[in-house]
């Protein structure tokens, strides 16, 4: 007999359609009994790529740390906080937007790349920060496009984080002005 | 001034009803808002008293958008109170701005139920002035906030 569906599995079915009821019919035969398991729902779709898109930003930023962190003139140093500090709040955004995801891996199957890898960062200071705030005004413009559709409180929190992004753009420009 | 923010959280005002408590609950900020750069524009001077009247007529712009989308739903616009107690004493160019960021954070909560209702361009909107309201907050002094608006996700 096929093991009970968990509440996990039960509540990532309901998203992706209607699979939970097809799930608790299925009985011995199992899930595949009833077919293909259904196609992921679009707002879960949605999720992965905002997640995706956070992982990329992360990753910007621990380059951008990586690269300032040799080097020791002040506005560099200056420059390296407020970049650690956005970092954070990066790593904070990919927290939650994570905790927003029900989704067994075995239902995980592909892995969602952002969709365009951001080339390398400049060698100079106002280069690094010219190009960081170039990413996040596209991150603000991607999450606004995607909390169109969004389920309610999932469009709450994208709005917050855009919220947050735009305001990067500002700390980015003080940083290179100080 | 600060709205309630765990209150909007999660809570997707869906149809018109729901449309017009979150335009009303934007427009309260707003307002609130448009009040307290008074008093910020007020211990100022020079190019920051000038950035404070540009925001405050910002805001005054918003708040006057809200009131005519609120009325062209067939909704009286909640008034403004009289008067509003401040979330601190200002007596300083430093509390000033202070005052400022706490209240463009605010705006950022006020549009937070706006940005969960059904209809798409007033998602957008929300999210703009969301978006607007965390930048003014960034240029007054506030310092970076992973959740402008979620208190609780801090």
């Amino acid at each position: 007999m096929a093991a009970e569906p968990t509440r996990r599995l039960m509540l990532t079915a309901a998203a992706a359609g209607s699979l939970g009821l097809a799930g608790t019919l299925a009985g011995c035969k199992g899930i595949t009994a009833l077919g293909p398991i259904p196609a992921i729902a679009p707002d879960v779709v949605m999720l992965e790529h905002a997640i995706a898109a956070e992982e990329a930003m992360v990753d910007r930023y621990a380059a951008a740390r990586r690269q300032l962190g040799g080097t020791g003139s002040a506005s560099t140093t200056r420059a390296a906080s407020v970049i650690a500090a956005i970092w954070a709040e990066h790593e904070a955004h990919l927290r939650q937007l994570r905790a927003k995801l029900i989704l067994p891996p075995r239902l995980a199957k592909t892995k969602i790349r952002a969709s365009r890898e951001p080339g390398p960062l400049p060698d100079e200071l106002t280069g690094v920060l010219a190009a960081l705030a170039a990413d996040e005004r596209a991150a603000v413009t991607r999450l606004t496009t995607g909390l169109l559709a969004a389920p309610a409180a999932l469009a709450q929190l994208m709005a917050s984080i855009s919220a947050s992004e735009a305001a990067h753009i500002v700390f980015l420009r003080r940083a290179g002005s100080a | 001034m600060r709205a309630g923010l765990d209150r909007a959280r999660g809570r997707g005002a869906r149809g018109p009803r729901g449309e017009v408590a979150a335009l009303q609950a934007a427009l309260a900020a707003e307002e609130a808002a448009s009040y307290g750069y008074g008093v910020v524009g007020a211990h100022l001077s020079g190019q920051a008293f000038s950035l404070a009247t540009s925001d405050c007529v910002i805001h005054e712009r918003a708040r006057d958008n809200l009131i005519a989308m609120l009325s062209s739903l067939g909704a009286p616009p909640q008034p403004a109170a009289v008067a509003y107690r401040l979330p601190m004493a200002v007596s300083t160019t430093a509390q000033a701005a202070t005052l400022a960021v706490d209240l463009e954070l605010s705006v950022v909560a006020g549009y937070l139920d706006l940005v969960a209702v059904g209809d798409r361009s007033l998602r957008r909107l929300a999210a703009s002035r969301m978006q607007d309201a965390a930048s003014r907050a960034a240029r007054w002094g506030g310092q970076p906030e992973a959740f402008p608006g979620l208190a609780s996700e801090r």
